[in-house]
């Protein structure tokens, strides 16, 4: 087992240098006077201001210096102070954000784990649940109405869906608006006498004892975690029932029920558990899922989060802020990806042998 | 011919399959169903009847209505089934031919040939494919913007060639290079999938029995390649990546979205939608503006994957047999 996780860990350096490279990769085919744009807000007044940041930071040496620089910092030659590096924390200046890319991840990131974290509980509850009932009822009514349900689901793109919703639930109804708090509960949340805790609105609510304010912060959530969420019900639910109607033909199955164990027991204790260990595979493609939906429902229901950060400085050309959070992104998803393989393995002892 | 035979019969592929013809239909009579202005330079773009600013609801002059700034949401409807069309078809074909090349690469070298490629594959796969295409389609709209791109704008000539049939020597307009830009930026992150596939496929149809029993007989080497290895190896996933033809419209509709794929006014479904962004209080008094090409890209994604279900069903053996012991 503990080679199988060391292994492990040696890829990851690999991929991690990999995805910084690629990323440099895109930001080099910009030109120097390009990238030196980036930096700065507006049309420089001086004469050769910008030729003076292409100097300073060697944005016109050999693309090897470059990477390394970027990677590690660039040290001021009259200050000596070293300014930079991905490798220390330093993933640039935001113009959309007007502050370091990594203050907006900080600022911006609570919201969006919030919405993540909520989505994730009827993703993994329901999906598993619908697979089951589809995979036991194989090619029965509630089989092809699950199938039917989630081949649908699967067609439809999170914006349609999202606007969907918002035109049935805030703008008919006016149930469940957009944005992440009313304004009343903002002024309340930003307030000296509300402790943020864990910047989660709604587990700080309740710290703090403020029901309304928990109930507000819920209705805000509830589309854009369904938006969020549904495409991946659809998708577990696929992925449960075939591995479940796998399972289903083993010979240990039909031995248990020759055993006289009731259907039910058979199924909840003998098969799901084992049905489920190929599931969690595809967690590493939940998070894929997760981490992509944020961009488009954040951008949908307006909700201040990192997708909808994306979205804004993407079409605003703000190349810097884009591979920031597109690296930022990457890094959760490789560390994620790793401890699902873990996790895996752990479950699984057939894989620790090979 | 089996394969389609089981598609025709089956119900729930049988929608898929008439679905995809009246799309097909609709997108070849697109000229007659919704006829372009005379005098239209491009006739994807929407033609505009006014420049108001609020939508204004379905009429006898426009029977989907029009969004804000007055263009046409029917003929947007019609005329954005030859985008989808163009865009799944193309960027489908591209990523399959690189995930082929690149698989098939590593399989047949292996070694340190193999270990790289493979290395490559997953660093491309350690990105989320959404934000990765729209890092990428924001640096190289950068690029595109400057007009002067080098080795950059051949490949989108090449990629106009294959979309548009527009001939290798013409500048690429830039209605269109937007266009261009986002399926770049989608096939960039989009043939990782095939490559594995691919690869593995490869290395298990070589240890087959059938694989060595050919070579037993004395078959020649070209004749196991193409006659044993390669059909087995890459007809199912030639098959399976047809019916990705709907995700890939899927995803570039979320680019347009965003506004980081076709520009402004283009018939496209996902630009289309996007005006609801700026209507969103209002939107039950302007629910036409997403219905209509909502349902027209929700049935077409569905259609292929309709059918793309079936053949996973009907491709994968350990489907065929009914058994279910509980």
């Amino acid at each position: 087992m503990l080679s199988y996780i060391i292994r492990r860990l040696l890829i990851l350096p690999i991929l991690i240098i990999g995805v910084t490279m690629l990323i440099f990769l895109m930001i080099s085919m910009l030109t120097p006077y390009e990238r030196a744009a980036l930096y700065v807000s507006d049309v420089p007044k001086r004469q050769g201001a910008i030729e003076g940041i292409i100097k300073k930071y060697g944005l016109d040496d050999p693309i090897p210096v470059q990477y390394w620089k970027w990677m590690m910092g660039h040290k001021d030659e009259e200050t000596g102070e070293i300014d930079g590096g991905i490798l220390r924390g330093d993933l640039g200046w935001s113009k959309t954000g007007s502050s370091p890319v990594v203050e907006v991840i900080g600022r911006r990131l609570p919201a969006t784990a919030e919405l993540a974290l909520w989505a994730a509980i009827p993703m993994v509850g329901i999906g598993i649940w619908l697979g089951v009932i589809s995979a036991v009822n194989h090619n029965k009514l509630p089989d092809q109405i699950l199938r039917v349900f989630s081949i649908t689901g699967w067609s439809i793109p999170t914006f349609v869906f999202g606007l969907g919703v918002l035109m049935i639930f805030y703008a008919k109804l006016g149930w469940f608006p957009p944005d992440r708090l009313s304004d009343w509960a903002l002024r309340i949340v930003q307030s000296e006498a509300f402790t943020q805790y864990t910047k989660f609105n709604t587990i700080d609510a309740v710290l703090n004892g403020r029901f309304d304010i928990f109930i507000d912060a819920l209705r805000h959530m509830v589309l854009p975690v369904a938006t969020l969420s549904y495409l991946n019900w659809a998708y577990l639910l696929r992925v449960t029932r075939s591995s479940m109607l796998d399972t289903l033909r083993q010979d240990y199955i039909t031995t248990a029920r020759a055993k006289g164990l009731s259907k039910r027991t058979v199924i909840w204790t003998h098969a799901v558990s084992n049905a489920l260990i190929p599931v969690v595979t595809v967690a590493g493609m939940t998070l894929i899922a997760l981490l992509n939906g944020v961009v488009i429902t954040e951008t949908v229901f307006n909700y201040p989060g990192i997708g909808s950060f994306v979205a804004q400085a993407a079409v605003s050309l703000d190349v810097i802020s884009v591979l920031g959070m597109t690296l930022f992104s990457s890094f959760v998803l490789v560390l994620g990806n790793l401890f699902v393989d873990v996790l895996y393995g752990i479950i699984d002892p057939r894989i620790r042998l090979d | 011919m089996k394969i389609l035979k089981k598609l025709l019969t089956n119900p729930t592929s049988l929608i898929g399959i008439i679905l995809l013809i009246g799309f097909f239909l609709v997108a070849v009579f697109a000229p007659q169903i919704a006829p372009p202005p005379e005098n239209a330079r491009d006739t994807q773009m929407i033609p505009r009847d006014g420049f108001s600013t609020t939508p204004k609801p379905p009429s006898d002059a426009h029977i989907f209505g029009t969004t804000e700034g007055q263009y046409d949401i029917f003929y947007g409807v019609v005329w954005g089934t030859r985008t989808a069309f163009r865009v799944g078809v193309v960027i489908t074909i591209i990523t399959t031919t690189i995930g082929l090349t690149i698989g098939s690469i590593a399989a047949y070298y292996g070694g340190w040939v193999d270990e790289v490629l493979m290395r490559i594959t997953e660093i491309f796969q350690a990105f989320p494919y959404l934000l990765a295409a729209i890092t990428l389609s924001s640096v190289l709209q950068t690029i595109y913007g400057r007009g002067e791109a080098g080795p950059l704008m051949f490949m989108a000539r090449i990629l106009a060639f294959l979309t548009f049939g527009h001939k290798l020597s013409d500048a690429v307009n830039p209605i269109e290079l937007s266009v261009l830009t986002g399926m770049l930026a989608i096939i960039a992150f989009g043939w990782m999938t095939y490559a594995r596939v691919i690869r593995g496929n490869i290395l298990t149809i070589r240890e087959q029995e059938y694989a060595m029993a050919a070579e037993t007989i004395g078959a020649s080497g070209p004749r196991i390649l193409f006659r044993h290895l390669l059909p087995n190896a890459v007809f199912p996933v030639l098959v399976i990546a047809s019916m990705d033809i709907g995700s890939y419209v899927l995803n570039f509709a979320a680019l347009s979205f965003l506004g980081l794929g076709a520009q402004v006014g283009y018939a496209d479904w996902g630009q289309m939608i996007s005006f609801a962004r700026n209507w969103i209080p209002s939107l039950a008094n302007y629910w036409y503006i997403v219905a209509y090409p909502g349902i027209a890209i929700v049935l077409f994604v569905l259609a292929w994957n309709l059918v793309g279900d079936a053949l996973r069903d009907i491709l994968d053996p350990r489907m065929r047999g009914k058994g279910n012991s509980v």
